[in-house]
């Protein structure tokens, strides 16, 4: 069973429409909590249950979400939400964006070796000018929003993979080679 | 015999050469510059004879890659001192290398985002207005329909003029229509009589030709409540006076 408090937590995250922070339920509650803990409890009490809903931790917070098994009813209900995919250049970007930021445009063009639009990605509020590089020519710098750990359901900006896991699994291929020349 | 080519899309240039790099199993740190550069000019030819505009990226990497091979193909000076000269390749592996780390980080948020699509927010999310406009028909009620039509009706431009008809219809004409539609019975119903009318200035000359009967009391007009129907009833005797004096 619930506590009022975990029923209050839950009737918060009901009503917000977009992820509650720590910090904004200890002013609705007027005390010292770990929503991290509670989160926790209705999250176990909601699988006891089988309820179709759970709380996920999104972008710095906790948002009441739907699972994944009911998404074949839903997606029907937002049908064109379905389809839309960010573009294989988009995704590309992201990432140099999330994994180097701040960054410059001329830096993600020289990684890319492509020339990039990035006013797609600002418009659907992904990434957004983090300021300008000290130096000459003051270029604008990048940087991943709070939508863009809402999108890939990300709590915080370090729950993406690191790179050094990505690189591990492309040293797997053809890195033995290199592997075996370093123990030559 | 049918002849299928097919093109791969490539985001650019080190996308390309990715591409002959996993191909055929090339280690990444000791690629064989002079097949590769045959492979990617053949490549570009192709997109040329298919009349695909070529990005000028693609035309830089085909000038890096020639220089690599041309230094490549260039005895070294022997240095006196034995230091390692650098590789040509060196800093087109690095680019090479770089850019694979972030496509492979790409198709890792790839992953990340079609999971996250399984989840939907609990509430509705302002920044996905996505819902098919037919869906919104589910919740209109005739009410709304009512509504809507109001509304448009009302942001049409106004008539600045109006027409007038000059009224054909005489309350006399009238008295005399009431009279025939009497005939035999004793009672008639307004309602009644006003489905034979057609506008809604005979409605108007029909009534007061009824009121000039009630007047000159040839019917006597009674009604049960508000808004009802009017029942008009004959009274017997002052029937001819008022259609001689109509």
């Amino acid at each position: 069973m619930l506590s009022p408090t975990h029923k209050i937590i839950e009737a918060l995250l009901f009503s917000a429409s977009e992820p509650i922070t720590n910090e904004q339920a200890k002013v609705c509650l007027q005390e010292e909590i770990d929503l991290a803990q509670i989160v926790g409890e209705i999250n176990e009490y909601y699988e006891q249950e089988k309820s179709p809903i759970w709380i996920q931790s999104l972008s710095g917070g906790y948002r009441l979400m739907t699972r994944s098994e009911y998404d074949p009813w839903i997606s029907r209900l937002f049908q064109s939400k379905g389809n839309l995919r960010l573009s294989r250049p988009a995704l590309e970007t992201l990432s140099i964006i999330a994994y180097k930021q701040p960054v410059t445009r001329t830096e993600i063009d020289s990684i890319r070796g492509v020339t990039t639009v990035l006013k797609p990605l600002i418009e659907k509020n992904l990434i957004e000018t983090k300021g300008r590089q000290e130096g000459p020519g003051r270029a604008l710098l990048y940087g991943t929003t709070s939508h863009f750990l809402e999108y890939f359901g990300l709590a915080t900006i370090k729950d993406l993979p690191k790179i050094k896991e990505i690189e591990e699994i492309m040293h797997d291929e053809p890195g033995e080679s290199v592997q075996e020349r370093e123990q030559a | 015999m049918s002849y299928h080519v097919k093109l791969d899309v490539f985001e650019g240039p080190l996308d390309l050469l990715l591409f002959f790099i996993k191909r055929d199993e090339i280690n990444i740190y000791d690629i064989p510059i002079s097949y590769i550069t045959s492979e990617y000019l053949q490549y570009l030819e192709l997109m040329k004879s298919m009349n695909l505009q070529l990005a000028g990226e693609f035309i830089y990497m085909a000038s890096l890659l020639m220089r690599i091979k041309a230094q490549m193909l260039l005895p070294h000076d022997i240095n006196e001192n034995l230091e390692e000269i650098e590789d040509p390749r060196t800093e087109l592996v690095q680019m090479l290398v770089e850019y694979q780390q972030y496509k492979m980080a790409s198709e890792t948020l790839r992953n990340l985002e079609e999971n996250q699509q399984h989840y939907h927010p609990v509430s509705a999310d302002p920044e996905t207005p996505s819902i098919d406009p037919d869906l919104f028909l589910w919740n209109v009620n005739l009410m709304d329909l009512g509504v809507m039509f109001h509304k448009l009706i009302e942001t049409l431009p106004k008539p600045t003029y109006y027409e007038v008809d000059q009224i054909r219809m005489s309350i006399g004409q009238q008295i005399r229509f009431i009279h025939s539609l009497f005939g035999e019975k004793s009672r008639l119903r307004f309602f009644e009589i006003a489905k034979q009318l057609k506008n809604r200035v005979e409605v108007v000359v029909t009534f007061l030709a009824i009121l000039e009967m009630v007047k000159s009391e040839v019917v006597h007009v009674s009604q049960k409540d508000i808004y009802g129907d009017i029942w008009l009833s004959k009274i017997k005797t002052k029937v001819q006076d008022a259609v001689a004096n109509a």
